[in-house]
């Protein structure tokens, strides 16, 4: 038993310096990134390059399964967005409330023809209809096939080379596409490109807008704040850096669509729609040996409502957890494949064995720790200092992300905002971390049952966050 | 060292990083809010002055004092700004004034730096003051390798006329990105003759691997005197050229441009039968519309889709046809009409577009 606990001990020891040091080379990776990338989104010339007739068309794909509290407002605010040219493909999938009675009166549509071939097969398309008001809209209406099946049909019906998906209840900022395009401006190998994705609760929504950045006052959606910042402007600008990431969040990223139709557009069985895609676009791209890159940049924002619920925020986590368990499964011939460069070499490797395991070994280490103490195996103080080791880490890592947040693009002005976002990253590790491993252990045991396919989740609508 | 000793050092060392991380993030907004309470007054002064010079109240002396008060981008960003306000003689002449300013100096000679930022300073800069005396550095800017220099540096050719610039800007081209070469060929547009020049020559290069991005750009220039060239290039063996003369031929109207999109419109490959329909649409000559009528019977889905989008801008004649289709034999041509058809005056102008 001695010899058991020493060695996971040893085993969990080496893990907790193997990860926390790949965090610390992210850490360092994303500072000449935040840099150069601040540097392009202030060139006023690429501002006016961008407000020019050269601008590649683009694709706004809006999935929408029972969105009817926030699909009126949210394709208004899509509908408004300032880029030259775009057309809004909303897909009704199944909704089961008034989702497309909304959408018909708020946009005057009528039912055309469906002129265009089906490229990507999908659930049977019920109608196809255009607005008398918005002649770049287009809404489909089709049978329920979920998200990925939605997203596929999206892309069917779209005119344009690149498209973005979009969530019905996310916000984009007015100048995002814009913003977005810079990389296909900047390389012609460019073939997705990721946006920030940040949280609206808390602040204020005007007309489809976040005209006003707060953190939340309630500890479950302000402690996000601090993930997704965590997220996206620290670990996302240093994967760009080392081949590029393996998530473009689906809820904000442009796509080049000869790619999207190459590998077959959405996996209709993924759980986690949005990873699954980027890692086929990987393997795509990498077995045709296509020279390619798929960046994410930090100032391109969109919005979205998180959950306020610890019921409904362990359900999304579980499923994303589920989600990336499988997709790692699902494309394991890339672990650790040469052919496959840095995405097989780092990206694979850090993404199943430091994010897929994470929760497993952290309560392995939690169990052994325990263990070793009843048992006199281990130092208590060693342990508590061990412990405290390991949570000092990850609020200096969440720290970290506010620091750049805030050398960068500082949308949350007030003094009072800042404190919060210090407060949060510190209280972050003493309970909802744990908490958030349990919710992803979870995943373990459901990830061969489920095949959920749209994330439930019960919304205010964002006239409620005013 | 024992590793309860190790975990101390690095717990330890974690408390001052956080402490600092923290001291760091006050003193940021610390510093902010003391620099933009120092520029914004001398923003404001420069803004003041410009206004004054706009007006002939004040002289460019005035407009040069200011500028230097500011941090350079910020002279920089104001001058981008400004330019667009102030007629071409007059900015010429603050133009030549700042030649002789130390910090322009300074700007100029970061055309060599080897940081791509301080090009793009430069590159920004010469966009709005760059003098004859300049073209050198424009040309080294006009060939860098960063996309955002290289923007910036073409914005310098709506400034500067020089053929020389024009020429190497057109060169560049066809290596470009898609979107970048797309802005630089909008900024060429406005340099016309020595285009054309250019052009012409380029033309004459059959086996020059730029000659597809070339034509593309030549199309959007819709200049008579270039339709003869396209015609000529209507059967190059290169399958990009021949979609590029596709696309281009419908916006010149003359029965040689029929004659050769009647060549192209039985191509092998699909998108040129598709450019070439369209193209024949665009010009809507009566006598091609049996070439039309044709290409909705094509096997490609397409090239049947844009034949009857084109048959709809042939008028009556071109309505005939698709009601007859509706009702004929063959069963593709038939479900293309119908589709067709079926569209609203909207959203036929939607893929009209």
């Amino acid at each position: 038993m001695t010899h058991l606990v020493q060695a996971t001990d040893l085993v969990i020891l080496a893990y907790f310096l193997a990860l926390n040091s790949f965090y610390a080379l992210l850490l360092v990776l994303s500072i000449p990134e935040i840099w150069e990338q601040t540097r392009l989104a202030e060139d006023e010339d690429f501002q006016r390059l961008m407000q020019s007739d050269a601008l590649p068309p683009i694709t706004i794909l809006v999935p929408a399964h029972n969105e009817s509290a926030t699909i009126e407002t949210s394709v208004t605010a899509i509908l408004t967005l300032e880029y030259r040219s775009f057309e809004v493909v909303v897909v009704n999938d199944g909704s089961k409330d008034d989702t497309l009675e909304r959408l018909r009166h708020a946009f005057e549509l009528y039912e055309v023809p469906r002129t265009y071939p089906e490229g990507i097969a999908t659930r049977r398309v019920r109608a196809v209809y255009r607005s008398r008001s918005r002649t770049r809209l287009l809404v489909i209406d089709k049978e329920n096939g979920g998200k990925a099946d939605s997203l596929n049909a999206a892309i069917n019906a779209s005119r344009f080379p690149l498209v973005i998906a979009v969530d019905a209840d996310t916000l984009i900022e007015p100048d995002a596409l814009l913003r977005l395009t810079r990389p296909f401006l900047l390389s012609s190998r460019i073939a997705a490109v990721g946006g920030t994705v940040r949280v609206a609760n808390g602040c204020t929504v005007r007309d489809g807008r976040v005209t006003d950045a707060r953190v939340p006052r309630r500890f479950l959606p302000g402690v996000q704040v601090v993930e997704y910042l965590r997220a996206f402007l620290f670990g996302r600008l240093g994967w760009n850096r080392l081949g590029g990431s393996l998530v473009i969040s689906g809820a904000f990223g442009l796509f080049r669509k000869e790619y999207l139709h190459a590998i077959g557009g959405y996996r209709v069985a993924s759980v986690v729609e949005d990873l699954d895609l980027v890692v086929r676009l990987h393997r795509h791209l990498r077995q045709r040996r296509i020279a390619y890159e798929i960046p994410f940049i930090p100032d391109p924002v969109a919005w979205t409502e998180v959950p306020e619920s610890g019921r409904i925020l362990s359900r999304q986590r579980e499923r994303w957890h589920r989600g990336l368990i499988a997709a790692m499964w699902l494309y394991k011939g890339m672990l650790f494949n040469p052919r496959y460069g840095p995405v097989g070499l780092i990206a694979m490797p850090f993404f199943t064995f430091g994010e897929a395991l994470a929760p497993l070994i952290e309560v392995v280490g939690y169990v052994i720790t325990f263990a070793g103490l009843a048992l006199g195996q281990v130092n208590g103080a060693f342990a508590l200092l061990f412990v405290l080791v390991a949570w000092g880490y990850g609020m200096l890592l969440s720290l970290w992300a506010v620091v750049l947040e805030e050398v960068s693009f500082r949308r949350y002005r007030r003094v009072g905002d800042l404190a919060r976002l210090l407060l949060y990253a510190t209280l972050e590790n003493f309970g909802y971390r744990q908490r958030t491993v349990w919710w992803r252990l979870k995943a373990f045991f459901t990830v061969w049952k489920h095949r959920q396919v749209w994330g439930e989740m019960t919304r205010k609508g964002f006239e409620a966050s005013v | 060292m024992t590793s309860r000793q190790f975990l101390i050092v690095v717990a330890a060392v974690q408390g001052v990083l956080l402490i600092a991380l923290i001291i760091l993030i006050i003193l940021n907004r610390w510093v902010r809010l003391r620099r933009r309470a120092k520029v914004h007054p001398r923003r404001v002064a420069l803004n003041a002055v410009m206004q004054r010079w706009t007006l002939g109240q004040a002289g460019a002396v005035d407009v040069l004092r200011a500028l230097a008060h500011l941090p350079v981008p910020l002279a920089i960003d104001a001058l981008v700004t400004w330019s667009a306000r102030v007629a071409g003689e007059r900015w010429q002449e603050l133009s030549q004034a700042l030649e002789h300013q130390w910090w322009t100096r300074v700007v100029r000679s970061n055309s060599r730096s080897g940081r791509w930022w301080k090009r793009l300073e430069c590159a920004r800069f010469l966009s709005v003051a760059a003098t004859s005396r300049d073209i050198g550095r424009v040309l080294r800017l006009l060939r860098d390798h960063h996309p955002a220099v290289q923007i910036a540096a073409a914005t310098t050719l709506e400034r500067l006329a020089s053929p020389v610039l024009v020429t190497a800007a057109l060169d560049r081209l066809p290596f470009l990105g898609p979107t970048v070469q797309a802005y630089y060929a909008s900024v060429l547009k406005r340099a016309r003759p020595a285009v054309l020049r250019h052009l012409q020559q380029l033309f004459r290069r059959l086996d020059d691997p730029r000659l597809p991005r070339i034509v593309e750009f030549a199309g959007r220039l819709q200049e008579p005197v270039l339709r003869e060239p396209f015609t000529t290039l209507a059967t190059h063996p290169d399958r990009e050229v021949r979609t590029q003369v596709a696309r281009a031929l419908g916006r010149f109207p003359h029965s040689e441009s029929v004659a050769a999109l009647a060549i192209l419109v039985q191509d092998e490959a699909w998108p040129i039968r598709a450019q070439a329909t369209r193209s024949l649409g665009m010009i809507a000559d009566p006598a091609s519309l049996p070439l039309v009528r044709d290409a909705l019977r094509d096997t490609e889905w397409w090239v049947r889709l844009r034949a009857g989008l084109a048959l709809t801008r042939f008028g009556a004649a071109g309505r005939n046809v698709l009601l007859e289709a509706e009702v004929g034999g063959h069963a593709e041509a038939r479900d293309m009409a119908r589709l067709i058809l079926g569209l609203s005056p909207q959203a036929l102008a939607e893929y009209a577009a």
